[in-house]
């Protein structure tokens, strides 16, 4: 799976847990700020990771926290490297 | 979440051992001086808790737990609690003591899993949401967020319970027991972020609801 393919399978899985910035997320870089652009908080961050370990079939290491993403590229970047 | 049938947690086990030792001696002690009273927002809400259920309740003082476990009594609880409890002294006390260590700054996938686990399997995780102690104050403090989550990946009810904050150690306890809330029957199985947050202000809600019922004059309460 391409960096792109993951990139756009995770902006629907961020329009379906947060249906009110949709067109927002459409517009999304990979440089966006979780906690500034997107203003998440720890709660809705550990979400988004379920969500994503259900699209992605792949399991998240135990000692991931909310502060270990800063931007939704290095989200992107992990998921890339659980799948590799 | 109530037509399933959700599993019990074991009856005995070892790692009980100690929780149920001090459960049992202080029982009496406990009913004598602290004289509890409990209190039920509804007729559905005297069913006693089955199965894995998320319980809160508002957080005045350092022995909240106890009173907590006082008010359901016929249950073991699993609490959640920060990290810097195992880091000290003490971690044999609170790992003895069910306890779930969470960090509060950064809430870590290996903590929601322990508690989701603890759930599955039926246990009661209980927490307190305000995430700090409330000092005196009648008033009941926002919610956090994380017992939501906790909630929907244990697939488990939230059970709202209210704690009167006490003059004096020996005054009178009295509880209100709300009915609990299933997240999935009012969202569905995946609410939105947006949705998450109107859970937690909902509860609040609900507990400044059982907060009411003692408030309200004695021929009024149930």
């Amino acid at each position: 799976m391409t960096r792109q393919e993951i990139f756009n399978r995770l902006k629907g899985i961020l329009v379906l847990t947060d249906d009110s910035s949709r067109q927002g997320i459409d517009d999304l870089e990979e440089s966006a700020s979780l906690m500034t652009d997107l203003g998440f908080s720890s709660v809705t961050m550990l979400y988004m990771v379920i969500a994503i370990e259900e699209e992605f079939g792949i399991r998240f290491d135990d000692n991931i926290g909310a502060a270990d993403f800063e931007t939704l590229g290095d989200v992107i970047s992990y998921i890339e490297k659980k799948l590799a | 979440m109530d037509t399933e049938k959700r599993p019990k947690a074991k009856l005995i086990s070892f790692r009980y051992l100690v929780y149920d030792f001090v459960k049992i001696t202080a029982a009496l002690p406990a009913l004598l001086v602290l004289r509890p009273r409990w209190y039920y927002e509804s007729p559905a809400a005297k069913k006693r808790i089955r199965g894995g259920a998320v319980v809160i309740s508002n957080h005045y003082g350092f022995f909240d737990p106890m009173y907590l476990m006082l008010a359901i009594w016929y249950r073991r609880h699993h609490f959640v609690c920060g990290k810097e409890f195992f880091e000290s002294r003490a971690r044999w006390w609170f790992k003895s003591f069910l306890c779930i260590p969470v960090d509060r700054q950064n809430f870590s996938m290996s903590s929601l899993r322990a508690i989701s686990d603890e759930l599955k399997q039926g246990s009661l995780v209980s927490l307190f949401p305000e995430g700090h102690i409330n000092g005196r104050e009648e008033n009941v403090g926002a919610f956090k967020s994380g017992m939501v989550l906790m909630a929907l990946q244990g697939k488990a009810p939230i059970v709202p319970v209210y704690v009167q904050p006490k003059k004096h150690f020996y005054s009178r306890s009295r509880f209100v027991i709300g009915e609990a809330v299933d997240i999935t029957g009012i969202y569905g199985p995946r609410p939105t972020f947006t949705q998450i947050g109107e859970v937690a202000g909902l509860l609040k809600e609900r507990e400044d609801g059982l907060r009411a019922i003692l408030e309200k004059p004695k021929g009024g309460r149930r």
